[in-house]
């Protein structure tokens, strides 16, 4: 029981990052932009955020930071794709990189610094709750915002003006044209609320769950949460329990090894990719014939040439 | 290559055409570079003295030389591998995996036979092994996308990190040559290295790639596997009206990339590591697509892109070890050339 109770309450802690990011990214992909450059966005965040807490010993500061950070790289992912008609699987590579290497430059002389991260604490009432409480109830505040944040974007997504304007962006651009709308403002505009979000996932990894900067930390998350996003059918409501799921999974191994079973490391760490590819492959056909209509014009149809 | 020029026109149209592209790449090419000089400058060192130092230590030192030709062979074949998915149409971001694959398999190979068999039938039994598990690797990406409809973008990029813990597992446990080193494989017997150019430094790997530049170049232009690939990417509605086995051809170009891929782990196994270990090949797929995308997927300039890149890489270090900056660094260069290429080297077709 208590090895259940570990990888639930590391599933949500762990979770959080891919969250974040995946919601952003449901944000970018109902507007019809994939963006693997949420992987870059997480990393900016993730780095940004450590600076400005270890400089400014604030970590609600470091998290709207790396907020930016990760907004402006997803900006710049929005120019080329929807401004310039780059591809988007290769413009979102290209941000990465960028990321990449902005993060190694001005990350490096932070590797190994101390800062104040996040502290966990226990919601009164909530966290006695048997099992729940614990799990859910006795995180640290960027989770909780989680809780809020992420029903929020679905109701601003489905209820609000706002989120139909997003929407008809990733499915049929010209009734905005109708309503005089440009439909690329729209797109240019969600791509970088996605990148917003995903900085404050990668925030998360960094000043609140593994409290450490190292380069390259991201690791594959942002692409975990795009295929996330796929899987969850664009619905940032079951991106929730699906984060929850990666994490749990990536929780496992820790979980397996404090209580002395010698499992491969390596073989538990790939949980979460392996599954990741079997849902999507379970789920496929039905999945894409799902997808907004100008998304799937990108997944169906990839140009050949730039 | 495949450009369309009449013979009879005179050079100055011809310049005056090509000029607009010239503008294009070398503001492109500019623009990457003062951005990334500004940042450099912003971290404290002079931008000018770290370009300097970067050209020199790149082009006018002789092992220099040897070590962007060392690196650009791999770069090669595993922009060929983005190349041939793409004329279909395709995205293959998962070179990085198929590399390690090839490599693996390369390595398993050697651990058999190398100290057994002669060291010419070791090598081509790991150049087999090395192409067929690249090859099954993508192919894997291949049939979610035709059996499943999953998008290869998204499966060629979760399987590199799949590669990756493969790599690991093998190397920290059953492979891992002695526990009290770093973990690492058997180093490939002497026979088994492949052989270098004269006295060059630089092992025939660079031969392989270029002969397959050469055959790639050939195949897809002249051959009809070629020109129905190229129809699939166009239009894959119309090659299906057409009756082209479609789903075949998209398969089939996923793993010619694979095998590319496979191969870039082997040559870069055998002629350069000759030992698995963590970061092995590391960024080597990523730096290929790159160089596929800066090629516009076109063969022939691969070998352009490629040798940009390596020396690129071999620069990165200078970068490191004269300026004292992170090699990483070169990364936002590398992204900035992308970028520049993807969105503002072609006129765009069409407005969103």
């Amino acid at each position: 029981m208590s090895m259940i109770l570990d990888v639930a309450t590391g599933g949500v802690r762990g979770g959080t990052s891919i969250l974040y990011a995946g919601v952003g990214e449901t944000v970018s992909e109902r507007a019809g932009v994939i963006n693997l450059g949420t992987e870059g966005s997480m990393l900016g965040g993730a780095c940004a955020a450590y600076i400005v807490a270890a400089e400014t010993g604030n970590p609600w500061l470091g998290a709207f930071v790396g907020a930016l950070v990760g907004a402006s790289l997803a900006a710049a992912h929005a120019v080329l794709v929807v401004r310039r008609g780059a591809n988007q699987f290769a413009s979102g590579l290209a941000v990465l990189f960028l990321a990449l290497g902005l993060t190694s430059l001005f990350g490096a002389s932070y590797v190994g610094e101390s800062i104040t991260p996040f502290q966990k604490f226990a919601v009164p009432g909530l966290s006695s709750i048997p099992f729940v409480g614990p799990v859910f109830f006795n995180q640290d505040p960027l989770v909780y915002l989680a809780y809020v944040a992420v029903p929020l974007v679905w109701y601003v997504l489905f209820r609000t003006r706002i989120g139909l304007l997003v929407r008809t962006a990733g499915e049929r651009t010209e009734a905005l044209a109708v309503h005089g709308y440009k439909a690329s403002t729209v797109r240019m505009a969600a791509v970088v609320a996605g990148g917003f979000f995903a900085g404050i996932g990668g925030a998360h990894l960094s000043i609140a769950y593994t409290n450490t900067w190292f380069e390259n930390m991201v690791a594959g998350r942002g692409f975990i949460a795009v295929a996330l996003v796929i899987f969850a059918s664009w619905s940032p409501l079951r991106v929730f329990g699906g984060a929850f799921l990666f994490g749990a999974a990536l929780a496992l191994g820790p979980a397996l090894q404090a209580r002395g079973y010698s499992v491969n490391q390596f073989a538990l760490h790939v949980i979460p990719f392996v599954l990741t590819i079997v849902v999507l492959a379970a789920l496929g056909r039905r999945t894409i014939s799902s997808a907004p209509a100008e998304l799937k014009r990108v997944f169906e149809n990839a140009p050949a040439d730039p | 290559m495949s450009e369309v020029t009449t013979a009879s026109a005179p050079i100055r149209d011809r310049l005056a055409a090509a000029w607009p592209h010239v503008v294009r790449w070398g503001g492109a090419i500019l623009g990457a570079l003062v951005i990334f000089g500004a940042l450099v400058a912003f971290k404290g060192a002079n931008p000018l003295e770290v370009y300097a130092d970067m050209w020199t230590s790149t082009f006018a030192r002789p092992r220099s030389l040897t070590e962007i030709a060392i690196r650009m062979a791999p770069i090669m074949l595993a922009a060929l591998a983005v190349v041939v998915p793409a004329k279909a149409g395709m995205i293959n971001v998962g070179g990085e995996g198929q590399i390690l694959l090839g490599a693996i398999a390369a390595a398993g190979v050697a651990l058999l036979v190398d100290q057994t068999l002669p060291g010419t039938v070791t090598v081509a039994l790991m150049i087999v092994a090395g192409m067929l598990a690249g090859a099954a690797w993508a192919g894997i990406a291949g049939l979610l996308r035709i059996g499943f409809n999953v998008n290869e973008a998204v499966t060629t990029l979760l399987l590199n990190f799949i590669a990756l813990d493969l790599l690991l597992f093998l190397i920290y446990q059953p492979w891992r040559e002695s526990a009290a080193a770093q973990p690492a494989t058997r180093e490939l017997a002497g026979a088994a290295k492949l052989p270098t150019l004269g006295a060059t430094g630089v092992h025939v790997g660079l031969v392989l790639a270029v002969i397959a530049v050469i055959a790639l170049g050939w195949l897809l232009v002249k051959t009809r596997w070629g020109f129905r690939l190229q129809v699939v990417g166009g239009n894959a509605e119309a090659a299906r009206r057409s009756a082209m086995p479609v789903t075949w051809l998209l398969l089939s170009a996923l793993l010619v990339g694979g095998a590319l891929a496979g191969l870039a782990g082997m040559i870069e196994f055998a002629g350069v590591e000759y030992k698995l270990r963590s970061g092995f090949g590391l960024q080597l797929g990523y730096i290929g697509f790159l160089a596929s995308w800066l090629a516009r997927h076109r063969t022939g300039p691969v070998l352009i892109s490629a040798f940009a890149l390596a020396a690129l890489s071999v620069a990165a270090d200078s970068l490191q070890l004269d300026s004292g900056l992170p090699a990483a660094t070169v990364n936002i260069l590398t992204a900035l050339l992308l970028m520049a290429v993807l969105g503002w080297t072609t006129i765009r077709k069409r407005k969103p």
